[in-house]
């Protein structure tokens, strides 16, 4: 057999040194991190990209310096996710323009977010967010047939599959709707390259910042007005006062798929639409805990409607008891089948008119299409989100009463009309 | 007479079916093989698994496999099995110290104004930098449980070919050393997860407390050449005391992450409290109590010889 080596016992003291130094250096950063505890990361403080060398950044901190600055106090950049990361695609990619000597998408797609972030643009894709709410404006008939399977594979696809652009779109025109109605409902435009939706309606560039996301402020962007007035019920509403007085106690960049009560002590927008809480996962389907389609004339249940209650009221159970909120939603369920009621009473009123052709309420080309109009587009559906939401104002003095008040309205105009066309009212 | 059977003497009747670097070495694999689960989770949280996350959680069942099998090709071709054992433990070493390094520059700001490139609330909040680490570690103490110390104790590895290493240490003390080491990063990790709740929950001192009690009796154990009863006695305790707070935390990680109701929410178990995470004290104590047994090869221990035994035909170079 060979002989040992020679012997490495002088490297013994050199090695229970240096373990020893480790142990106590160990222990000092315990004691460190123990002292710091609880302290957030304040990115939004340090300049992540101060030094940096890359070439978009150089360039754009004096062409575009806002954005390099937003990025540059981002996660984002903290995570190292580059400019490149987003917006660099190859040649011939689907929307690219050649930029410096490579290739970029001005806006990057959903298909560029999902190389990251999986798991949130396949739920966006099943979402009301999505195709169907381009499609109620734009209409569907340029959709590819890929598409369309998509858009027929989403429950709000299912229910109202318009194929024809919007009729007020058409009214306007190209000059203002860009400006309006397609600025909201471009978060589910198809992009060049097949994919859907823009991420950035809801997660604002550059800073990508998670408490913006998280504020109801962000969706007020689009869930305001007399059509869906969401920001203003909320802001009426008990959460919304104490979102308002409180909320800047909010843990809001507590870590998602794990929220509690600790962090959010009352319901945001997210909170109740998306976050990871009470017995829910976080989603990116705003429509997988609501029970009916509200936004329709006469609103019909949801397909899965009883497990979407059952996931939205997983949620009210973190504060409210059982009474509580059977009480509340048996009462909103039957709220909402006395708003159907009246519209379909105003359906009726004007059916013998579009029987005999004296109207078509789709042209907008006189007062009583606007009346009809309005009783459920406006007033039909603040009744119900203010119903929903608790918003007793809206319920009340912006949705039910306008609404008896227009159907009074309604109900002169069509018996004018059919006064005028010789028929018994 | 052995660290076991000096704290608790009946041991001496019992006769183990396996040796202590069996053991070892059995628990390692083990080790490999949860790891790659509890990697998968933790790289789960962020709902994508990206191209080089997904290297641990292939690594790690693969070589868990791979080190059962050569457990039992060992039975016939013990070099063979030393052979890729080696190359595996290696391995893991590479894939911990990879992992150390993608972890860390994550917890780094390199383009910010120097003094605010690294901060420990970033530490905090960035993957755990030490947990690959533990792929190092079973790396490194694989390593060391393959190869055959003769005679017991001396510190005289036998390595290929019949060449004998004399190491500073005896594998014993080396064994306690690393069990150290591995208990501080534990705990290091622990705290800097725990950091993020701000420590509000009493329970969270616990594993803070007993993991640093147990690195340091393990450091000292590993400096004394003949350690006495009680202080065998007093490290046996920090191990079990290991072991139940991991289990303890186990316990803890899952009451955390239920639900209302009890109710089990995938989501909040995979971007919650890590429920596996706690198990590294306890497999720290597992690993500590391990080194207790007997270290003599089983020839040995049967009073045969004092000297290792060629297996197999592979570089064989003995006179």
């Amino acid at each position: 057999m060979d002989q040992p080596s020679k012997p490495l016992s002088s490297l013994r003291v050199l090695i229970i040194g240096l373990i020893a130094v480790v142990v106590v250096l160990g222990v000092a950063i315990i004691i460190l991190v123990i002292g710091n505890a609880g302290q957030p990361v304040n990115l939004e403080k340090v300049d992540v990209l101060a030094g940096s060398t890359d070439e978009c950044v150089t360039c754009h901190r004096t062409a575009t310096p806002g954005i390099v600055d937003q990025l540059s106090h981002s996660t984002m950049a903290a995570a190292e996710v580059t400019c490149r990361d987003c917006h660099e695609v190859t040649v011939g990619y689907p929307g690219a323009v050649e930029h410096e000597g490579s290739y970029v998408l001005a806006a990057p797609t959903t298909a560029k977010c999902q190389k990251c972030h999986e798991a949130e643009v396949a739920q966006f894709y099943q979402s009301r967010h999505s195709l169907p709410a381009y499609v109620a404006v734009a209409g569907s008939k340029d959709l590819s047939p890929t598409l369309m399977a998509m858009y027929q594979s989403i429950p709000e696809g299912t229910f109202a599959p318009d194929k024809a652009r919007n009729a007020i779109a058409v009214l306007e025109g190209p000059q203002i709707t860009p400006f309006a109605c397609e600025n909201c409902h471009s978060i589910g435009i198809p992009a060049a390259d097949e994919s859907v939706g823009r991420c950035q309606k809801c997660h604002i560039r550059h800073e990508f910042s998670l408490e913006q996301a998280r504020k109801p402020e962000t969706c007020n962007n689009c869930h305001i007005g007399p059509d869906h007035p969401q920001w203003e019920i909320y802001q009426e509403s008990a959460h919304g006062i104490l979102y308002a007085t409180m909320g800047s106690t909010w843990n809001w960049d507590a870590e998602a798929g794990n929220l509690t009560v600790t962090d959010f002590p009352a319901p945001t927008c997210a909170l109740c639409h998306m976050s990871g809480f009470g017995t829910n996962g976080t989603t990116h389907d705003v429509g997988d805990r609501l029970s009916w389609y509200l936004f329709a004339s006469i609103s019909q249940q949801r397909p899965n409607w009883e497990d979407n209650r059952s996931h939205m009221q997983s949620v009210c159970f973190e504060c409210h008891n059982k009474n509580f909120i059977t009480s509340m939603y048996t009462g909103a369920d039957a709220a909402t089948q006395q708003v159907n009621a009246w519209v379909q009473a105003s359906n009726d009123l004007v059916a013998p008119l579009q029987k005999q052709g004296l109207v078509n309420t789709a042209n907008f080309d006189e007062p009583l299409d606007f009346t009809y109009f309005n009783l459920w587009h406006y007033w039909g559906r603040t009744t119900k989100f203010g119903t929903w939401m608790q918003g007793p104002d809206y319920t009340q003095w912006h949705g039910a009463y306008p609404l008896q008040q227009t159907l009074a309205e309604l109900t002169q105009m069509v018996n004018a009309k059919l006064q005028a066309a010789g028929e018994t009212p | 007479m052995y660290h076991l059977a000096t704290v608790l003497p009946a041991v001496r009747r019992l006769r183990f079916p396996i040796t202590r670097d069996q053991a070892m070495l059995l628990m390692l694999a083990l080790n490999e093989l949860l790891l790659g689960v509890e990697t998968f989770l933790a790289h789960s949280i962020s709902g994508t698994i990206m191209p080089k996350e997904w290297i641990p959680i292939i690594f790690g069942p693969t070589a868990g496999m791979c080190l059962f099998l050569a457990g039992v090709l060992a039975i016939r071709k013990r070099s063979l099995a030393t052979v890729i054992a080696t190359v595996i433990y290696l391995a893991s070493i590479v894939v911990g110290l990879l992992g150390i390094y993608f972890h860390l520059v994550r917890a780094v700001l390199p383009y910010a104004p120097l003094g605010e490139r690294v901060s420990i609330p970033l530490f905090v909040w960035a993957p755990p930098i030490l947990g690959p680490l533990t792929f190092a570690l079973v790396g490194l103490m694989g390593i060391s449980a393959v190869w055959m110390e003769q005679p017991t104790d001396s510190g005289i590895l036998t390595l290929f070919g019949g060449r004998r290493l004399r190491m500073p240490f005896s594998k014993t003390s080396a064994f306690f050393f690393m069990v150290s080491l591995g208990s501080l990063a534990t705990v290091i990790s622990s705290v800097l997860d725990h950091a993020r709740t701000n420590f509000e929950n009493p329970w969270l001192w616990l594993p803070t407390g007993i993991g640093i009690f147990g690195t340091v009796v393990a450091l000292v154990l590993g400096t004394l050449t003949t350690p006495r009863k009680s202080d065998l006695v007093i490290y046996m305790v920090a191990m079990v005391l290991l072991v139940l707070v991991g289990m303890m935390g186990v316990v803890l990680h899952i009451l955390n992450n239920l639900a209302q109701e009890n109710a089990i929410v995938v989501e909040r178990f995979l971007r919650g409290a890590p429920f596996l995470a706690p198990m590294l004290f306890s497999d720290m104590g597992a690993l500590g109590l391990v080194i207790l047994l007997d270290p003599r090869e089983k020839d040995e221990s049967e009073g045969k010889v004092d000297e290792i035994q060629p297996s197999d035909n592979l570089g064989d170079k003995r006179n």
